[in-house]
């Protein structure tokens, strides 16, 4: 190792080392370059090992995105709570007190927040994943680094919206007396799935949308309609048996399903989930592919 | 001694866009699919060909030894810019090589990613993370930091109440703390007042001296022949002079006096080149 790269940074050794003012040169090349710059192929490797390097950069974006959504705010975090609070009065008012969808016994206001709280967070972590680049074009034109880190740090930033409207569901939870069971252990596993979703929807959307600004009309509207398709708003169990099927087809469906059948204590429909989970990694990984081999361009059409 | 720089016939090709679509800054996805189905049945719009595309920098080629300060110059729109994005990984050459064989930091611009509601403190914790650096490392220099750009007072302040002056000067500060072996700077000296002029240069030369690696991009001539040992002038996507820095002024100086000689610059509404005007 050289000597230079010893003593860099965070050693204390780097301040009296600065005042010695050899004037000659104590870094020691590398026989192999660290960086070599040349037209790149199609396809590129992911590089997690830079991915990895960059851990704290995303974990400085995703305090960023905090720390600015919630300033000069009156609320502040409590916007995280209302957004699918106000939604589940309003769905609990309608879908459930007029149009009486059949719950299979759960009652409105927590079958439906359930589903919201999910949904929320997937479709605000897909949203702002997908606008994250270009509301980033300044770090873009000016700085390298592994660009995936944006959206992925749009997308964790999620997580904490997520976890402060999840204490609502544990009073609501309480409130209706639901036991504490074994199945709790798989929410952990459902929410880390719900962000590999989010993810890899996110990221393949982000670069597109470096390219093609129709991503930014196109996606609302399609948010919605996903909204609708999902079960959300109804059990999946209300869509006839012929059709059943075409509703598993939809990653969200296996994973909200399990996300209530472990709160509810019902069984669990262990293909639909398996299905989602094999989506989503591949979704996750065509995604990254495709981000990186659009990466490249990136400067140049932002 | 071996190159910690070494740049191997660099070329960089951008495309302009074709005149009916000056008004469409971005493609849209009917405009994609349109041109592909035309392209598919053979129908070329008649700029298809070699017309629309403009070489921002051709076959550049130059090592840089440890220790060196290197002077890019040129007029504006000579691909200076380009070429830092090229050795900056932010854009991707068209052809050629770059071997790098130290760690790079490239300050384009100072203040990258500071963000106007997030206080002094939060942002110097930010645009140093954006920079590379470990936040043990931002620790152990955030006083430093924080003195040498003289905003103490204001550190709890979110940056958008700071005057420009003291804005400039903690982003200026926390990129003169930055520890890489390779230094790529585009201009940022050109920032505040006389008396922090002279300490930015102070400290570039506190830099030079510890046997750091610099290329050095300046519109101001005598920057480059006070700070550097060697440069390269750029004009129209080429290098047309390289070495001493003091010979390849005052080559530089020779061919603006006499207009006539002054070779075109490349298309500077494609690259759209971000040189500041020229600070004498």
């Amino acid at each position: 190792m050289s000597l230079f790269a010893a003593k860099t940074t965070d050693h204390p050794a780097s301040a009296e080392q600065n005042d010695d003012r050899a004037p000659s040169v104590m870094y020691e090349l590398p026989d192999k370059p660290l960086v070599t710059i040349e037209v790149g192929k199609a396809w590129l490797p992911l590089n997690l090992r830079d991915l990895w390097a960059c851990r704290e950069l995303l974990y400085f974006l995703m305090w960023r995105d905090i720390k600015v959504r919630y300033k000069q705010t009156l609320l502040g975090a409590a916007w995280a709570v209302i957004q699918p609070l106000t939604t589940m009065i309003i769905f609990t008012y309608f879908f459930g007190k007029l149009a009486k969808v059949p719950t299979e016994g759960v009652p409105y206001p927590i079958f439906f927040y359930t589903g919201l709280l999910l949904w929320t967070f997937f479709s605000n972590g897909v949203n702002s994943a997908a606008n994250s680049l270009i509301g980033n074009s300044n770090l873009i034109t000016k700085v390298y680094f592994p660009r995936l880190i944006i959206p992925s740090a749009a997308v964790g930033a999620g997580l904490l919206d997520f976890a402060i409207a999840s204490v609502l569901l544990i009073g609501l939870l309480v409130y209706y007396d639901f036991p504490v069971t074994v199945e709790y252990l798989m929410l952990l596993p459902l929410v880390a799935l719900t962000t590999l979703l989010a993810l890899g929807v996110g990221i393949w959307f982000s670069a597109l949308n470096v390219k093609y600004r129709d991503v930014r009309y196109a996606l609302p509207f399609l948010i919605q309609i996903w909204l609708f398709v999902s079960p959300i708003i109804y059990p999946s169990s209300l869509v006839p048996d012929e059709w059943r099927w075409i509703m598993w087809l939809n990653p969200v469906t296996g994973i909200v399903e399990a996300f209530r059948a472990s709160l509810f204590g019902r069984p669990f429909l262990w293909p639909a989930l398996g299905y989602s989970a094999v989506f989503s990694l591949v979704m996750l990984t065509y995604a990254s592919y495709a981000f990186r081999r659009m990466e490249r361009h990136f400067a140049e059409l932002i | 001694m071996r190159p910690i720089i070494k740049v191997e016939s660099i070329s960089k090709r951008f495309r302009i866009q074709p005149r009916e679509a000056v008004s469409v800054r971005y493609p849209t996805l009917r405009e994609s699919l349109v041109t592909s189905i035309r392209s598919a049945l053979k129908h070329p719009r008649g700029n298809g060909g070699r017309d629309d595309m403009v070489w921002a920098l051709k076959d550049a080629s130059f090592d840089v030894m440890p220790g060196e300060v290197m002077g890019i110059i040129g007029p504006n729109g000579a691909g200076k810019s380009t070429l830092l994005k090229v050795l900056s990984q932010i854009i991707e050459p068209t052809s050629g090589r770059v071997e790098l064989y130290g760690r790079v930091a490239s300050l384009l611009e100072v203040g990258t990613g500071f963000h106007p509601d997030l206080s002094g403190r939060e942002n110097v914790y930010l645009n140093g993370a954006i920079l590379g650096m470990k936040r043990r490392e931002i620790d152990a220099k955030f006083d430093e930091i924080v003195a040498f750009a003289e905003v103490e007072r204001f550190i709890d302040t979110a940056v958008k109440h700071y005057s420009s002056g003291m804005y400039l000067r903690l982003a200026f500060a926390v990129t003169a703390h930055l520890d890489p072996e390779v230094l790529i700077i585009d201009e940022v000296l050109a920032v505040g007042d006389a008396s922090f002029q002279r300490k930015c240069l102070a400290k570039m030369d506190d830099v030079t001296r510890n046997g750091k690696t610099v290329l050095l991009v300046t519109h101001s001539l005598g920057l480059v022949t006070q700070h550097c040992q060697r440069a390269i002038l750029l004009s129209g996507g080429r290098i047309i002079r390289s070495g001493d820095a003091n010979d390849v002024v005052n080559h530089y100086n020779e061919i603006s006096a006499s207009p006539q000689a002054e070779p075109k610059s490349a298309s500077p509404d494609t690259q759209q080149s971000q040189d500041p005007p020229v600070d004498h």
